[in-house]
């Protein structure tokens, strides 16, 4: 069979199942039935991963998707973050199924809500078409937000109507950003045919596009993709859907929504260089971006009291990381492809611990979680050493790729953008191991019961995400680092 | 004064009604006649191959913008009850001496851009301007959560327009897949009012305001 058909079969796969939610009365089975289909599609994704880095790339659909070396890393890591959020979510609306506060209908409309999101997500990797791929990320906003007020409580819904509004709006900047690119192929003969607007054929024409229009093009796209990615200063919606969203949710959120829309400014960005002939122009307005977004995930890191709302900033930091390390030239852009899956798996972990804890003690506000080491050692293990990981404490995968973020910045003789992200990183650090130490050690309130038993499934989360950054942090392997500067060149464009 | 012009005029004329209006309803029949010029528009200026592609999406516009979302508008204003309508932050003479400017800057702006257009294009890229202002303004200037919706779908007329001037080459799925978007987006904008609704007793988005910081 042609490799390329796995493209459309991968999303189709997903929304059929999104249906067939609908067929089960049990909420338990349909969790179930979401993490068996997320496992199904992952292989098949993986199936196209692995044929990607062995031959280039895949293209199915009469040239409508196309899946590259960096499409097919970010496919990688958006099955992992939903293939572990998805058994987490098994685990963690347990206790609310035993009380009958989840209902049938809650989980159905869940479990199709779900496998929508995947599939829009994987529709705005695979989409060749720039169009195309506006469209799956708009939509990736509309099957979403429902998702945050599953629950239908106050504040959930008050954070989903944020969260929609701001980033349909963001998200309609974005197009503004698509038009601008499709008009600066006026002039050029439709040779393509309604082919045109492929990524690839753009590439193909790069020399004969207008370069004012690319270039303005690219801001509209920075700031309307960029408000769904969490870069500031449009973050605003995301503390508050990340921190009221059921867990799974968050860490889904956290864990790819935000790359899937940086991946988009990616392939803005790359475009742009080849038609400027040279990366100074995104490299720029990456690195203002990410910087800001450092300095203002900073500010807020220090006064937050709720669990789920520092880990929130944390996300604008670590997409600003992201974003900067794009923005610091070839070196960095393939740190910043290694970090991509650092943060995001260790957010996901985070958010999973958090969201257990959350339940056990029945509060998010940091100042009342104490002892969770002694309360629940494998969620406190999971909460204690995720933070550490991620304010990028060694031997942990983050610090190697903030580390060669440094390096990136000092090549490029980036001095004032490298006190910044060492100033915004150091803050951060202190800010948030205040918050770790009491929270791992301290005197558990008395009140408080201990989960009886510990499941197998909590273990095999916690640590094998844990062993998974261990792991990264102290080998690459050289396939994996072949992968990671294929992607990086993809994304540097020239 | 030619057809072109007239629905050029008319669509000005809408903008400044939603700008202008304290009832919601007359606000969104205001959008809904918007919707339908936009659709008109493109066979007033038929000047390009692939004439067939251009009448069907002419006609899905029409009907999307022209009925459907208005529907959904009504259908939300009556499931929310909103009775005491549109209620600005900033009053209606201001907001139409707002708009009044926004009109006269975007038709500057519009006159003096280069892109190598014709007369009528420039004509339609300063509306489009001025309807991304204005769409943008309500968004920000109006309380109640459907006349944020309201804003939105002025938001996306305003994109649309610029959207025929700029590429008239993109694939007709894409259109066609863009529309259908902000279609899914006004029904779940709508679904979200009803819930703010029936958990708050009330559409006023200003007052949702427990999370800070």
């Amino acid at each position: 069979m042609d490799k390329g058909n796995l493209l459309w079969i991968m999303p189709l796969l997903a929304a059929s199942g999104g249906i067939f939610c609908r067929f089960f009365k049990d909420p338990r089975r349909i969790l179930i039935f979401t993490c068996n289909m997320v496992l199904g599609i992952g292989l098949l994704g993986m199936l196209a991963a692995a044929a990607v880095f062995k031959q280039g790339q895949l293209t199915g659909s009469a040239g409508w998707f196309n899946l590259d070396a960096l499409s097919a890393y970010h496919l990688l890591v958006l099955m992992i973050v939903y293939a572990l959020s998805s058994f987490y979510a098994v685990d963690y609306f347990a206790a609310d199924i035993r009380s009958g506060e989840f209902t049938p209908a809650m989980a159905q409309r869940y479990g199709t809500l779900w496998l929508a999101s995947l599939a829009t997500m994987i529709v705005v990797l695979i989409a060749d078409n720039i169009g195309i791929m506006w469209v799956g990320m708009e939509t990736t906003t509309l099957v979403t937000a429902f998702l945050v007020s599953i629950y239908p409580k106050r504040i959930a819904i008050e954070a989903m109507w944020k969260y929609l509004i701001i980033c349909s709006v963001g998200i309609a900047f974005a197009f503004i950003g698509t038009l601008l690119v499709a008009a600066s192929t006026s002039g050029i003969a439709d040779a393509a045919g309604s082919r045109f607007f492929s990524w690839t054929s753009l590439r193909g024409v790069a020399g004969q596009l207008n370069p004012q229009l690319i270039k303005i093009g690219f801001l509209f796209s920075i700031v309307g993709y960029g408000t769904k990615a969490g870069l500031a200063p449009t973050h605003s919606w995301l503390p508050d859907a990340h921190s009221q969203c059921p867990t799974p949710v968050s860490a889904m959120f956290s864990g790819f929504m935000l790359n899937a829309a940086l991946y988009c400014i990616i392939r803005h960005a790359a475009l742009t260089n080849l038609v400027l002939g040279t990366a100074f122009f995104t490299q720029t307005v990456l690195v203002v971006f990410g910087l800001l977004s450092i300095i203002i995930a900073a500010a807020f890191i220090l006064s937050q009291h709720d669990l789920k709302r520092l880990l929130a900033y944390h996300s604008v930091e670590h997409l600003g990381i992201i974003a900067l390390g794009l923005g610091l030239g070839p070196v960095g852009a393939f740190a910043a492809m290694f970090h991509t899956l650092n943060h995001s798996v260790c957010k996901a972990l985070s958010f999973f611990s958090a969201g257990r804890l959350g339940q056990i003690y029945g509060t998010h506000d940091m100042r009342r979680i104490s002892g969770a080491l002694h309360v629940s050692p494998v969620w406190g293990a999971g909460l204690l050493f995720s933070l550490l990981a991620l304010i990028g404490v060694a031997p942990f995968a983050i610090f190697i790729s903030e580390l060669l973020i440094v390096k990136a910045a000092i090549a490029s003789h980036a001095f004032w953008s490298l006190f910044i992200f060492i100033a915004g990183s150091s803050i951060i650090f202190v800010g948030a191991l205040q918050h770790a130490i009491p929270m791992a050690w301290g005197k558990p309130p008395s009140l408080v019961e201990k989960p009886p038993v510990i499941k197998t499934i909590e273990v095999a989360i916690v640590f094998g995400s844990l062993a998974m950054l261990l792991f990264l942090g102290v080998w690459m392997p050289n396939g994996f680092r072949d992968v990671l500067s294929n992607a990086a060149r993809i994304a540097g464009g020239l | 004064m030619d057809m072109f012009t007239l629905a050029i005029f008319l669509l000005i004329l809408t903008n400044m009604v939603i700008l202008g209006s304290s009832r919601i309803a007359a606000c969104i029949r205001a959008v809904a006649v918007q919707g339908m010029v936009l659709g008109i528009i493109p066979l007033l200026t038929l000047a390009h191959a692939r004439l067939g592609e251009h009448l069907l999406l002419a006609a899905v516009c029409f009907v999307l913008k022209g009925a459907v979302f208005p529907w959904l508008l009504f259908r939300a204003l009556q499931m929310a009850r909103v009775r005491r309508e549109v209620e600005p932050f900033v009053g209606f003479s201001l907001s139409l001496l707002f708009g009044l400017l926004a009109l006269v800057a975007s038709f500057y702006v519009g006159s003096r851009l280069d892109l190598s257009m014709t007369k009528t294009f420039s004509m339609l890229i300063s509306y489009a301007f001025f309807t991304i202002i204005t769409g943008l303004f309500i968004l920000v200037s109006r309380r109640k959560a459907l006349s944020m919706v309201l804003g939105y779908l002025v938001l996306e007329n305003g994109i649309y327009g610029l959207g025929m001037v700029l590429s008239d080459r993109m694939p007709f799925l894409v259109e066609l897949g863009v529309l259908l978007d902000i279609l899914v987006a006004v029904f779940a904008m709508g679904i979200a009012t009803y819930q703010i609704n029936r958990e708050f007793d009330h559409t006023d988005v200003d007052k949702l305001n427990r999370l800070r910081g």
